[in-house]
């Protein structure tokens, strides 16, 4: 038994460890997350020159070949960074569809682009009814003689205004709620009939409403089978469940760290405040709470590295976790940290913010505590 | 013991329904102008407009039940928006504590929404621990003016105020509770600076107030020197019970479910998913007994005494449920509570959500945040030793 990294894996973490520790003070990241795409071009092109874009893309198609446990290194330094280019977006959930879904055809001409980061890839998935049930998917694809046409709605799809091209979840057959009749369709963000309304999330993240009307595909543009694309969205859905719960891992560590320094620093009634029990215990417990996370995130993650959606169970138990520490640490950070900690002039809220916004995306604690329990 | 409405209080509530379903605001017609006309119509009533003023100054006189039942009548109706710094807050001092000429000097503009007063008392060393408060007000040598210097934090609406009252040290010797001066402070001169502090929800409500070398007239003193600290300690307390908010509570968590209810989910909605129902439901019941914790306490605090220590219990819970039904707002919104920005998207209620949970994060530390409380009641009520 050994849950030290590889020595690749620690290669990677000293490398994304400095990325962050050099370039993302929060007042950076502030101003660029006002930028008109919510992210820095210049660490976008760092990302694909130092090979974290190709980090899960075969070798075969000049990736590096790694998996969920790779990914993890590097999202939970993202996490402490609170980074803001569109890395879970395309590099997991994007690459993730192609990789898992795209003819060979299709690999060989979009791969490359995504390793070198010259396209970007969003996953629109969830529809204004949809909540956090990937199968009710009333957006719909019409077999004609060239491939498809696809007409419907879809939200919340993160970066969605930046994205050359969308992961789209279409029905191809069965009823709303059916997980059979789903198919996976990539598009081209300049197709005629996409219209796209961009507008920034609460984290400080961008996201897009998206509309298709009568969008004409091509048949290679089919991800996967017809009529099979649900477990290929489950097993996007995975990746991404996996990679966030890294990326709020490490926003907790920061959260918990900064309010035990934070206590010892400011003194009330002649003490500091870390000198009171009441307080001692409620930031052990913002410990403990965080230390249990990360042991999930590498239960989970060993389990989907190894077998795959048969994991589905302990994903679930994941991200209710994550959900459920995220939101405790996060107001006990703020609480503790008392008036400052609900400013925007110091980074905890900031982080707090993006724990909110993990905790609803690909679910949230209820949805999967209820999934776990059936 | 019973809760029943006595004839009298059932036909005050039909007194006070009546009152408010023929003034709501008409849309057609100005706002700042209704507003105004709907105070001078509950003056009429008398003293409807100061409900919790003393009748020596105006006030209406009400049982804790008539109380009661407007808290809950106004909760759900439309009544102008109101302040509660002067009217709640700085009156009761300047009743109790300040000389006649102050109250003629200050009262009436208060009651009749003319001049908005805010709070001074947090400083960036002195939160939680209010009585270590280093601002500073020096006398002159002809004892005419004091010269007041110093930092105040979290003010809430400075930056519209007209006037402070503020906290001030005059004495470093002895207690820190002694030694603190309370004054009056217009706003609008030279040596008061007002720096905004933007908090998480993106909104600007609160402030850090710079004051150097400001004068201050002695008869802007409210009592005596140093014994400023006895002064604020009672408004506290009227300050806590206020931030209780139970009677909004019943209407947000009302409003909850219509919300929830309209977010669909296959053929169901939420309000059908067991977990969330759970939570719903257990909201509801510690929102049952907390409306009657403070009618309790009501009852406790009839015929004007001050409230007491039981005021944290009320704080502690209100806020706490305010928290919960701002989680659950979120909770409802789903993916569309991370929205943000200007245009709507999705569920109509999902953006406001997720600013309303992350404001109301405050309400357990403003107004001497929970930790604190709790401290109260363990010494004040349970009378234990402090503990560290």
């Amino acid at each position: 038994m050994n849950f030290d990294l590889s020595e690749e894996q620690q290669l990677l973490k000293d490398s994304v460890d400095r990325f962050v520790g050099d370039n993302y003070d929060l007042d950076t990241r502030q101003k660029l997350s006002k930028n008109e795409a919510g992210f820095s071009d210049t660490y976008w092109q760092t990302m694909a020159e130092l090979g974290w874009l190709g980090v899960t893309v075969p070798e075969a198609h000049g990736g590096f070949g790694g998996n969920q446990a790779d990914t993890m290194v590097l999202m939970e330094a993202f996490g402490k960074g609170l980074v803001l280019e569109p890395f879970f977006a395309s590099a997991v959930l994007g690459t993730r569809a192609i990789v898992g879904g795209g003819s060979e055809e299709l690999q060989s001409k979009l791969l490359p682009q995504l390793l070198t980061g010259t396209s970007r890839l969003s996953l629109a998935y969830a529809e204004e009814q949809s909540r956090f049930d990937l199968e009710d998917v009333v957006t719909r694809a019409t077999p004609n003689d060239d491939g498809y046409t696809i007409t419907g709605q879809k939200s919340m799809v993160q970066h969605g205004g930046s994205a050359d091209y969308f992961v789209v979840s279409a029905r191809t057959s069965g009823g709303q709620r059916d997980e059979s009749g789903i198919t996976l369709f990539l598009v081209d963000a300049k197709s005629d009939g996409v219209s796209v309304d961009a507008f920034p999330t609460v984290d400080g993240q961008q996201a897009a409403e998206l509309r298709f009307d009568n969008v004409q595909v091509g048949r290679g543009d089919r991800l996967g089978e017809q009529d099979a694309g649900y477990g290929l969205l489950q097993d996007i859905a995975i990746d991404g469940i996996l990679a966030l719960s890294a990326e709020a891992v490490g926003a907790m560590e920061i959260l918990y760290k900064d309010t035990v320094a934070y206590t010892q620093e400011r003194e009330q009634f002649d003490h500091r405040l870390s000198d009171f029990q009441v307080l001692q215990h409620r930031m052990v417990e913002m410990f403990m709470e965080y230390e249990q996370c990360k042991s999930m995130l590498y239960r989970a993650t060993l389990e989907v590295v190894q077998n795959g959606r048969e994991a589905m169970r302990v994903v679930h138990a994941l991200k209710y976790m994550v959900g459920k520490v995220g939101t405790f640490i996060g107001e006990n950070a703020v609480q503790l940290h008392g008036g400052m900690g609900v400013t925007e002039e110091l980074r905890i809220g900031h982080y707090f913010k993006r724990l909110l916004v993990i905790d609803a995306q690909f679910g949230n604690s209820d949805h999967h505590l209820a999934c776990f329990a059936e | 013991m019973d809760v029943d409405l006595s004839p009298e209080d059932l036909a005050f509530q039909e007194d006070v329904r009546d009152f408010l379903a023929s003034n709501a605001h008409d849309p057609k017609t100005d706002y700042g102008q209704w507003r105004m006309n709907w105070f001078e119509l509950a003056k009429a009533k008398g003293g409807w407009d100061v409900p919790k003023w003393p009748v020596a100054f105006g006030g209406p006189g009400w049982t804790p039940t008539q109380h009661y039942i407007w808290e809950k009548e106004t909760a759900v109706a439309q009544t102008p928006w109101d302040l509660p710094f002067g009217l709640s807050m700085l009156a009761p001092v300047l009743m109790n504590y300040g000389n006649e000429e102050q109250q003629q000097r200050f009262l009436p503009d208060i009651r009749a929404r003319k001049v908005n007063w805010c709070q001074g008392y947090s400083e960036p060393n002195a939160g939680s621990d209010l009585a270590n408060l280093k601002t500073k007000a020096e006398l002159s040598q002809d004892g005419t003016y004091y010269t007041v210097t110093g930092t105040k934090i979290w003010t809430t609406l400075a930056h519209i105020a007209d006037w402070i009252f503020c906290l001030t040290r005059t004495s470093d010797s002895g207690k820190k509770q002694e030694g603190i001066t309370f004054l009056l402070i217009p706003m609008k001169q030279a040596g008061i600076e007002v720096k905004p502090i933007i908090t998480l929800g993106g909104s600007h409500t609160v402030n850090m107030v710079h004051l150097t070398d400001v004068k201050v007239p002695v008869e802007n003193r409210v009592g005596e020197e140093g014994k400023g600290w006895g002064y604020a300690k009672g408004l506290l307390a009227h300050e806590r019970t206020g931030l209780a908010g139970i009677s909004k509570s019943l209407v947000a968590l009302d409003y909850l479910r219509l919300q929830a209810g309209s977010v669909k989910r296959g053929n169901a909605t939420l309000l059908d998913d067991t977990a969330y129902k759970s939570k719903l439901a257990e909201l509801e019941i510690d929102l049952l007994a907390t409306e009657f914790t403070e009618l309790r306490s009501l009852a406790s605090a009839a015929n004007g005494a001050e409230p007491g220590p039981e005021s944290s219990i009320l704080k502690l819970k209100g806020t706490e449920i305010q928290q919960r039904i701002q989680k659950l707002t979120v909770e409802a919104g789903g993916l569309y509570s991370a929205a943000w920005g200007k245009q709507p998207v999705g569920h109509s209620f999902a953006k406001g959500g997720m600013s309303g949970y992350l404001s109301s994060r405050a309400y357990t530390i403003y107004g001497g945040a929970s930790e604190v409380q709790k401290d109260v009641v363990a010494k004040n009520v349970l009378g234990l030793k402090k503990a560290k």
